[in-house]
């Protein structure tokens, strides 16, 4: 990736950590996640990747960016997505959040996976960039509590 | 006040080659075919609001580049949030010119909410250094080139007249049309 646009969550912080320290991708501190999936749209349509760093309850916010601006004009971006809320998550206030989350997705039809942390991260990461590099469009990997850790 | 086709053919006289033009959806992204661009131009037809952050995302990419995003007062009263980011960022390469005419036109001209929206006070507020308003098009040709040379995120605040018997014309363009031709070399 080039350019990794993300507003912050727990679960998140260490990889946006990373991605600060990084000399090759540009870290992109955003107000809002419509914000973060435009920012990266407009960095792939540059000629970079740009990827989205968001929990769950921003991907949530932004049914009307992925179809008027990503699915329209057919742009890769690659979604990280804390998915809080889920089974294993200990904070009960993120608990509706969970509930809803893959069933969005499949009525957005948002092609998605959820990490697996006993398999290889890097690389299950690397093949989410490629399929949204291959449909033009969106993917998204939810992230559970421990997976970045 | 000034009409948007006006604004919009003196801005359009002013890009170069090296720039990279992103307009939001409506009435600018409907004239932008009918003009002579001479930038590698991407317009949107939904999505309000995406404008600014398309375009810091492509300046970020792009810092060899300068990116002139379009947005109109409707779509940034939905995000004004996206000012702090732009300042947060800082591209030296960025220009937001915003289209006040206090009306959603695409929709069907329906009015604002009725606030007397400081838009160049809010900017400010948000965080971006080089804001100017715009009353006309001798401002725009004397602002636009500061704003390019300003090193810093600049938004340019147009006043434009709000005329709803203007004929617009539609999209003449697919959107798969226009990120098919959209490069930025």
């Amino acid at each position: 990736m080039t350019l990794a646009a993300s507003v912050p969550d727990t679960w998140i912080g260490r990889l946006m950590q990373a991605v600060r320290a990084s000399a090759k991708i540009r870290a992109v501190d955003v107000a809002r996640e419509e914000e973060a999936v435009a920012i990266a749209c407009g960095a792939s349509l540059a000629g970079g990747r740009g990827a989205v760093l968001i929990q769950n309850a921003g991907l949530l916010n932004c049914g009307g960016v992925l179809a008027g601006l990503v699915e329209l004009y057919r742009i890769p971006c690659f979604f990280i997505v804390s998915y809080r809320g889920d089974g294993r998550d200990p904070i009960y206030y993120h608990t509706p959040k969970g509930r809803v989350t893959e069933a969005t997705l499949g009525a957005w039809r948002l092609p998605y996976a959820l990490a697996d942390r006993a398999e290889d991260l890097a690389a299950q990461v690397a093949r989410g960039v490629e399929l949204a590099d291959e449909s033009r469009g969106p993917y998204v990997l939810l992230i559970t509590g421990g997976d970045l850790e | 006040m000034t009409p948007r086709k006006t604004f919009l053919e003196a801005l359009v006289a002013m890009l170069t080659p090296r720039d990279v033009l992103v307009s939001c959806l409506g009435a600018n992204a409907r004239y932008l075919p009918h003009l002579a661009v001479p930038a590698p131009c991407i317009a949107l037809c939904d999505s309000m609001g995406a404008a600014i952050p398309l375009a810091l995302g492509m300046a970020l990419q792009r810092p060899d580049r300068h990116v002139i995003a379009l947005e109109g007062d409707g779509s940034l009263m939905m995000s004004p949030n996206v000012l702090a980011t732009v300042a947060a960022a800082r591209p030296e390469n960025l220009t937001a010119l915003l289209w006040v005419n206090r009306h959603y036109e695409s929709s069907g001209g329906q009015a604002l909410p009725a606030a007397p929206v400081d838009w160049v006070g809010l900017a400010r507020g948000l965080g971006l250094t080089h804001v100017e308003a715009v009353a006309d098009v001798a401002t725009l040709r004397a602002a636009f080139p500061r704003a390019r040379d300003a090193r810093t995120p600049a938004l340019l605040v147009l006043d434009v007249a709000f005329d709803p018997h203007e004929e617009i014309p539609p999209y003449s363009e697919r959107p798969d049309e226009i990120r098919a031709r959209f490069t930025v070399a």
